[in-house]
């Protein structure tokens, strides 16, 4: 069961991100638990891609157990998108603060109705 | 109505929780070596990320475009005619600017240029290249910094680079790869577009807040 810590630490990490999206009421805190949510994604996927006394997924450095490298590619495309999806969401969210001048979504939904 | 939601992420996290008994024990890695010397890489990764998966890292860089384009829209029409403040130059932001800009840019470049021999690739090197320009940035004012870049012309160039980089991957998609070549002008091409990208998420959020 090498390796273990690393699993509890993720699924921990997306339970907290998770709950913080669900509980707080401000837009700001739902983004930061969102982000954390998928930094324990991409810890997840490191994680599977972790091999006992492992050397990096690099040709010419001797023989011996390498680490997964397909799980270490997920995780380029994830950081990148996520990257750019939180840039957005957070325009967004500069442009709801413009124009409505609250980042509560019950008010929100107040305004809405 | 929340009870749900808290209760749907606690069981899909003893889901999650009780799966993770099958990653034990390990896996053996399936033999990697000859498919990574056949796309004329070293490292595997980068095999992967632009040989085996191309589709894949052409279209994240389509939906990368696409937000920082969607970024553009949001914010470029506020409309904000508020006068800057003036920015305080300090001397140690400036001096450390001066002293680090140059062998961060000869880094990002190096990470781009080597990233299919050894640890690095396209991502990590725009990464590189725009925490770079936000050193600059915070020494010297986003908006002259703007000015002195001449932004316009690097957001032509940001298209430019995505329009190069499709072309070329649909074209080896077609005709085959030809080899490390390929590997290393798509991840020169990869650090412009992800650099300039963060470039202009950057410049966007401080002129919506007024300076960095």
């Amino acid at each position: 069961m090498e390796g273990l810590s690393a699993f509890v630490l993720a699924i921990i990490l997306v339970g907290l991100g998770l709950w913080t999206l669900i509980e707080r009421r401000n837009v700001i805190w739902k983004l930061l638990g969102l982000n954390v949510a998928s930094g324990g994604a991409i810890l997840f996927l490191v994680a599977v891609a972790y091999r006992p006394q492992a050397r990096p997924a690099l040709l010419g450095l001797g023989p011996g157990p390498t680490a997964d490298p397909l799980p270490q590619a997920l995780v380029l495309t994830a950081i990148v998108i996520h990257f750019a999806t939180l840039a957005l969401a957070l325009a967004y969210v500069i442009f709801l603060t413009e124009h409505r001048h609250t980042q509560d979504i019950h008010k929100l939904e107040r305004e809405e109705e | 109505m929340k009870w749900v939601a808290r209760t749907a992420i606690l069981a899909l996290l003893s889901l999650v929780a009780v799966g993770t008994r099958h990653l034990f024990p390990r896996p053996d890695v399936a033999p990697w070596q000859e498919p990574t010397a056949q796309y004329g890489a070293e490292n595997a990764v980068a095999a992967i990320v632009l040989g085996a998966r191309l589709w894949d890292t052409l279209l994240e860089v389509l939906v990368y475009a696409l937000a920082i384009a969607g970024v553009k829209m949001a914010l470029g029409g506020l409309g904000r005619a508020r006068p800057l403040p003036p920015v305080p130059e300090t001397p140690l932001l400036r001096r450390s600017a001066d002293i680090l800009l140059g062998p961060i840019v000869i880094l990002s470049l190096y990470i781009a240029a080597s990233g299919h021999l050894g640890p690095g690739g396209g991502f990590p090197a725009g990464a590189i290249l725009g925490s770079g320009l936000l050193l600059l940035a915070l020494a010297k004012g986003v908006e002259r910094l703007s000015q002195e870049l001449h932004e316009a012309t690097w957001e032509r160039s940001e298209y430019g680079a995505i329009a190069a980089l499709l072309a070329l991957g649909g074209a080896f998609l077609c005709l085959g790869f030809p080899g490390s070549s390929f590997l290393v002008s798509a991840n020169l091409l990869i650090t412009m577009e992800v650099a300039i990208g963060a470039w202009v998420v950057l410049h966007y959020f401080a002129r919506a807040r007024g300076e960095v």
